[in-house]
């Protein structure tokens, strides 16, 4: 049996056309532009997410990776990540939102990798104890698909910053060109973070860089009655 | 037949409400609880572009328990949502039938986007498609895959038609031709006859796909369209035979 090159694997993930419901969320940025921020912020602000909230979703699905692969024996389950990276991510807006964007990735990763015990060990966990956040699921389509630890982080950073790039042109007037530019600036900005975050290993090496006024304009905006997207 | 846990006849029949903004589609939804909420039990997902204004008229029309109304966000993307990327919505729809297990009916609104916007059938078993008289008489002739291949046309709001010039009859028989003769109700919720054939309609389609004889239609995302060329042009059909096509055009 041939298998697609892991890299291929990063691309399709990385595709905002990738069934998997994403397309209704914008990566905090609707709760922030509600929130007040202006737009002109909008390039610091996803270097800013780069370099905090992304990360805290990167070491999460790498230490996912790393335990469903059972290349670590720290003497933790899967229970122990979900709650390292529930006690990172305090909004409970964000928390629902990350666990529907893992239900969406979960739906699809059982139809691509059914064989992967990986995915088995996820889906068993989400029947027993309900839906888990979307950095756990990419961490076990890593372990199934072999995405080495530094490529998922760096996917993680470019996901998010292009989910709120292109819900920016649905928010705010500008031309297509210039969010990618910004897209890759954050990227930029993550890189010198990627392999530090790559070998975490355990739940307590999972960065913990929040990010309280995202958390609060999470919250506020998910008791609007208008808006464009989930979260 | 879509994705997702019990064979099709053990769950609730997945019915797709599409048309343009404005038809009619969340009051044809009211009026359809109305006439069947006491014989089935009934959810309802809502597709709102930008507000939960759909879920909230229906909660406020009394026609359902609140709960069992709920809205889904769709990115500002009404038509991917029922088409390209069904996992919100599917989510929900798994969502309400595992809380009110068991139910007979699951009812999706569309965002309401434009005339090419038709469900997947990866979402729901059979589909509405709604237009309306105030849209011009002509809208039915001119077609698109909901008027052509929905397995329903509602030609809505009968009753603004002598104050639109537009003749119900002939709308409706232009309709028929486009459709092949599949199924059309000319619907008004305040007429009673129509309302029974809407009923009906529902009815009818839930027994056939209980009894497993239902098969999901796509009808396309779509339509057969016509190429101006120096010949005088051609009809284009998207869905005929499944080859590729290496012409590129906009629309
Ligand atoms: N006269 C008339 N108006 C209707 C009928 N059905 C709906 N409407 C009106 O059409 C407008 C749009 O209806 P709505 O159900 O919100 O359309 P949607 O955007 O397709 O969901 C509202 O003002 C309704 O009251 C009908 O049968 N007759
Ligand atoms: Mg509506």
């Amino acid at each position: 049996m041939t298998t697609p090159h892991a890299l291929s694997v990063a691309m399709l993930l990385a595709d905002a056309r990738l069934p998997s419901g994403g397309h209704a969320h914008s990566a905090s940025l609707e709760p922030a532009l509600l929130g007040g921020m202006p737009t002109a912020s909008v390039p610091a602000w996803l270097v800013g997410r780069a370099t905090t909230v992304s990360l805290v979703e990167a070491g999460t699905a790498v230490v996912t990776a790393r335990l469903l692969a059972e290349v670590s024996d720290g003497g933790f389950g899967l229970a122990d990540v979900v709650r390292a990276w529930a006690a990172r991510t305090t909004a409970p807006a964000l928390r629902d939102a990350a666990r529907l964007l893992g239900r969406g990735y979960l739906r699809l990763a059982r139809t691509l990798w059914s064989d992967a015990a990986a995915v088995r060990a996820l889906v068993a966990h989400d029947a027993a104890h309900g839906p888990l956040p979307r950095a756990i699921v990419l961490g076990a389509i890593a372990a199934a698909t072999g995405l080495p630890a530094a490529d998922t982080v760096r996917l993680t950073v470019y996901d998010d910053a292009q989910t709120a790039a292109s819900a920016l042109l649905k928010l705010e007037p500008l031309d297509p060109v210039t969010p990618a530019h910004w897209v890759l600036e954050a990227c930029a900005a993550a890189e010198q973070h990627v392999l530090r975050v790559a070998a975490c290993t355990t739940p307590e090496d999972i960065p913990a860089s929040g990010s309280p006024q995202t958390e609060g304009w999470a919250q506020a905006h998910a008791l609007l009655s208008q808006r464009l997207f989930r979260a | 037949m879509p994705a997702g846990g019990r064979a099709p006849a053990a769950r609730a029949l997945r019915l797709g409400v599409a048309g343009p903004v404005g038809v009619g589609k969340s009051s044809l939804i009211a009026t359809v609880c109305r006439a069947l909420g006491a014989e089935l039990r009934i959810g309802v997902i809502t597709n709102d572009i930008y507000t939960d204004e759909d879920a909230r008229f229906l909660r406020s029309a009394g026609v359902l328990e609140p709960e069992r109304i709920r809205a889904v966000e769709t990115g500002a993307c009404p038509h991917t949502a029922i088409r390209d990327d069904v996992t919100a919505n599917l989510l929900a729809t798994e969502d309400l039938e595992r809380d009110f297990d068991p139910l007979d009916l699951v009812i999706i609104e569309s965002g309401g986007d434009n005339l090419t916007a038709t469900f997947s059938p990866a979402l729901v078993d059979a589909q509405i498609f709604v237009l309306d008289v105030a849209g011009g008489g002509d809208v039915a002739r001119k077609g698109g895959p909901g008027i052509g291949r929905a397995d329903l046309l509602v030609v809505n709001k009968t009753d603004l038609a002598p104050h639109v010039g537009v003749d119900v009859a002939q709308m409706v028989s232009d309709a028929s031709a486009a459709r092949e003769n599949r199924a059309v109700v000319a619907l008004s919720r305040s007429d009673d006859a129509s309302v029974a054939q809407l009923r009906a309609w529902v009815l009818g389609v839930l027994d056939s796909f209980r009894a497993g004889a239902h098969v999901a239609q796509d009808p396309g995302p779509m339509a057969p369209h016509f190429h101006a060329d120096e010949d005088g042009g051609y009809v284009h059909s998207h869905d005929d035979d499944g080859r590729a096509h290496d012409h590129a055009h906009t629309h």
